[in-house]
């Protein structure tokens, strides 16, 4: 009942987001809207986290669930990934690789020095 | 008849991703995560019993109905972290628009590179915004919410593999760049590899998934016809 609830109000919350995003042509997607009106509230003390426990961790703790339905539409691309599957990794592991080191080179450069963690040899 | 369908869809869809949290907690690794592991076996399943996409369809609408909802509720945890973003502001900001821009520039102009299709390049450069995120953002710069969903997971793997031995080479050390770096470009799955290094590590990681989101969507509509 009270999870019910608590999904009710992130329900509320996510529509609102896509509300505010269409009425103020923001371009941001309404989901997203939606997370930072909820940080708004938590952060300015309106809305306790504990209001929202457990329904809320709950969906986050099991967030990775409502992507299988979705990839699961890769069905339709076979012919894309044979012919080009091998393209589409190099693309994803350099990129990758090229973003981790400019974000953490960038920010430890300009972090405080004094925190190191010993990286295991 | 329709009916049971969605419920056959659900029904296997459920069962995949159990099997999949079971598995892991015996085996954990980046091939045991849940979308990666059970896609596959969804997929299967539907094949041999003779389904196409059109019928997973109305199963996958009753599913999905709640990953907005679960959008919003990361305002918790991101709000409960808040503390290690707001000690080291400008590294962490610095850090995190370094790495979303130099990871989705490269992403596209590679992919053009390899002459890879237009819905290719424009998904492929969503692919390190946390995957409820990147799903809605894909129409708005036309690539496709599942061609993107596929590449934001794969790159959840990658970043989460590679990216602490990467950054081990390179003698990135601080632990606050080591997370901010891990969630900026592999969100989700790299937040949950920072967690297990160290608590300012986890919490910087959650923290750059949730403003490199921000951020990606903000710049994004605009860089990406641009390259295209």
């Amino acid at each position: 009942m009270l999870v019910a609830l608590q999904w009710a109000a992130l329900v509320a919350i996510n529509r609102l987001g896509y509300a505010v995003a269409e009425a103020v042509r923001l371009p941001l997607p309404g989901n997203l809207v939606g997370m930072l009106l909820l940080l708004a509230l938590l952060s300015a003390g309106v809305v306790p986290a504990s209001w929202l426990r457990p329904g809320a961790p709950f969906l986050t703790r099991h967030l990775a669930f409502f992507f299988i339905p979705i990839t699961v539409g890769i069905m339709r691309f076979g012919a894309l990934f044979a012919r080009s599957g091998v393209a589409i990794v190099v693309v994803l592991v350099v990129s990758a690789a090229v973003g981790v080191c400019a974000s953490g080179f960038t920010s430890q450069a300009l972090g405080r020095p004094r925190r190191q963690v010993e990286v295991p040899t | 008849m329709k009916s049971l369908a969605t419920a056959f869809g659900i029904a296997v869809t459920l069962g995949a991703y159990v099997l999949s949290r079971v598995v892991a907690k015996r085996y954990r690794s980046p091939l045991t995560t849940p979308v990666f592991f059970s896609t596959p076996i969804v997929i299967c399943a539907l094949l041999l019993s003779g389904f196409t996409v059109e019928h997973y369809q109305p199963a996958k609408d009753v599913m999905v109905f709640l990953l907005g909802p679960a959008t919003v509720a990361l305002a918790v945890p991101l709000h409960e972290s808040r503390r290690a973003l707001l000690n080291d502001l400008v590294a962490a900001v610095a850090g995190l628009t370094a790495g979303s821009l130099s990871t989705l520039v490269v992403a596209i102009l590679l992919a053009k590179a390899f002459a890879l299709p237009a819905v290719v390049r424009a998904s492929i450069a969503l692919k390190s915004v946390t995957a409820p995120i990147a799903v809605e953002l894909a129409p708005v710069v036309r690539g496709d919410p599942t061609l993107v969903a596929a590449f934001v997971i794969t790159t959840g793997m990658i970043g989460a593999m590679f990216g602490p031995g990467l950054m081990d080479r390179a003698g990135i050390r601080s632990p606050l760049a080591r997370g901010l770096a891990l969630g900026t470009i592999s969100h989700g799955q790299g937040t949950a590899q920072a967690v297990g290094e160290g608590a300012l590590q986890g919490a910087a990681a959650g923290i750059a998934m949730g403003l490199a989101a921000v951020l990606t969507s903000l710049v994004a509509p605009v860089i990406v016809p641009l390259l295209l």
